[in-house]
């Protein structure tokens, strides 16, 4: 019923959701020895239409600290702000697909 | 250059705008530092900045456009000057001339200059919050 | 004596006085019916094409798939809106006793 657009804004909404659990997991990490960044190949995974879990790989290129942790705090709170922004942005996309079709059941309630 | 690579801008202004900071702070503590791992006095250090091309999570690969440019701190320079030499017979760091050798750290010019890596931190924290209120501005169009 | 009663004949109608014709070229009820719809489905294509460039991270900017996808919700509402008052002024039209 809901187009092919409203299928992929679900996934969007999927994987983010999956990428925000692990940058609230780097972040409570911050200082943890020897703890590496995590993350998802977002635009891999979303090329990929198959409905599993995403798989969950280290970051490359970030510094490591003395104690052999890598979690960059200005990398991760700024995913977190864009991450929840995009998540926004879907959303609002997404309601908007379910309220054309809504319109047109209720248009054609009247005549 | 869409509105999101702004959030990668800003965060590296950060990044780099906190490294500034940390060495600052290093040589402020370590102002009358004689005696280190390395032998002789500390020596101070400078952080030099450069742009560099910024990477956002959410671009794919196919995506040619310019991203915007960033900055990142591309060395940190150790001042190889000499020494400052104090005459200070009994210290034990003395040579045998009764000179101690004190790192040329300038107190005063490195806070002010370490105010000026608190503010570039905060002006690149607004330009990021600024950038935030247009996506959601935009966001808000939707409903 | 009053003048004769002519006979009652058919009398030719006025030349401005045509009763409505089907179609005929442009301007035909259809034609803009059917353009209108196809307004619609263009805009709402070229809203989704918008978003999923947007989505899969290809340089589409936010602002404009979110106009685009304005653009093709204004339209379709407008469209019903439409086809609404139309339908309601053909019942009228219907209800007019002839």
């Amino acid at each position: 019923m809901l187009n092919a657009i409203a299928g992929q804004l679900e996934r969007y909404m999927d994987l983010l959701g999956a990428r925000q659990k692990l940058v609230a997991s780097n972040i409570a990490n911050a200082d943890t020895p020897g703890y590496h960044t995590q993350d998802i190949d977002f635009q891999a995974e979303f090329r990929n239409a198959a409905q599993l879990a995403p798989q969950v790989m280290e970051v490359e290129g970030l510094s490591t600290k003395n104690d052999g942790n890598n979690v960059s705090i200005d990398r991760e709170s700024r995913l977190l702000a864009e991450n929840a922004l995009r998540f926004s942005v879907a959303s609002s996309l997404l309601r908007s697909q379910i309220q054309l079709v809504r319109s047109a059941i209720k248009e054609g309630q009247g005549s | 250059m869409s509105l999101f690579s702004v959030l990668s801008i800003g965060s590296s202004g950060m990044q780099a705008q906190r490294t500034r900071a940390e060495m600052l702070v290093e040589n402020l503590a370590n102002a009358e530092t004689t005696r280190t791992p390395e032998g002789g006095p500390y020596r101070r250090k400078d952080v030099v900045f450069e742009s560099s091309e910024v990477s956002s999570p959410f671009t794919s690969i196919f995506n040619t456009q310019v991203q915007g440019t960033g900055v990142a701190v591309s060395e940190v320079v150790v001042d190889t000057s000499d020494p400052e030499k104090r005459y200070m017979p009994g210290h034990p760091d003395a040579d045998q001339d009764g000179y101690v050798s004190f790192p040329n750290v300038r107190p005063a010019e490195d806070m002010v200059d370490l105010m000026g890596a608190a503010r570039g931190y905060e002006a690149n924290v607004a330009a990021i919050g600024a950038v935030k209120d247009m996506i959601q501005r935009s966001i808000d169009l939707l409903h | 004596m009053p003048a004769p009663i002519l006979p009652v004949s058919n009398a030719p109608l006025p030349a401005t006085i045509q009763p409505a014709g089907a179609s005929t070229g442009s301007g035909s009820f259809r034609d803009v019916f059917s353009s209108a719809v196809q307004q619609v489905e263009s805009l709402g294509k070229i809203a989704s094409t918008s978003v999923e460039k947007f989505l899969s991270g290809e340089g589409e900017e936010l602002h404009t798939a979110i106009m685009a996808t304005n653009r093709a919700e204004l339209a379709f509402d407008l469209f019903l809106q439409t086809r609404n008052k139309v339908v309601s002024a053909y019942q009228e039209v219907m209800k007019m006793q002839l």
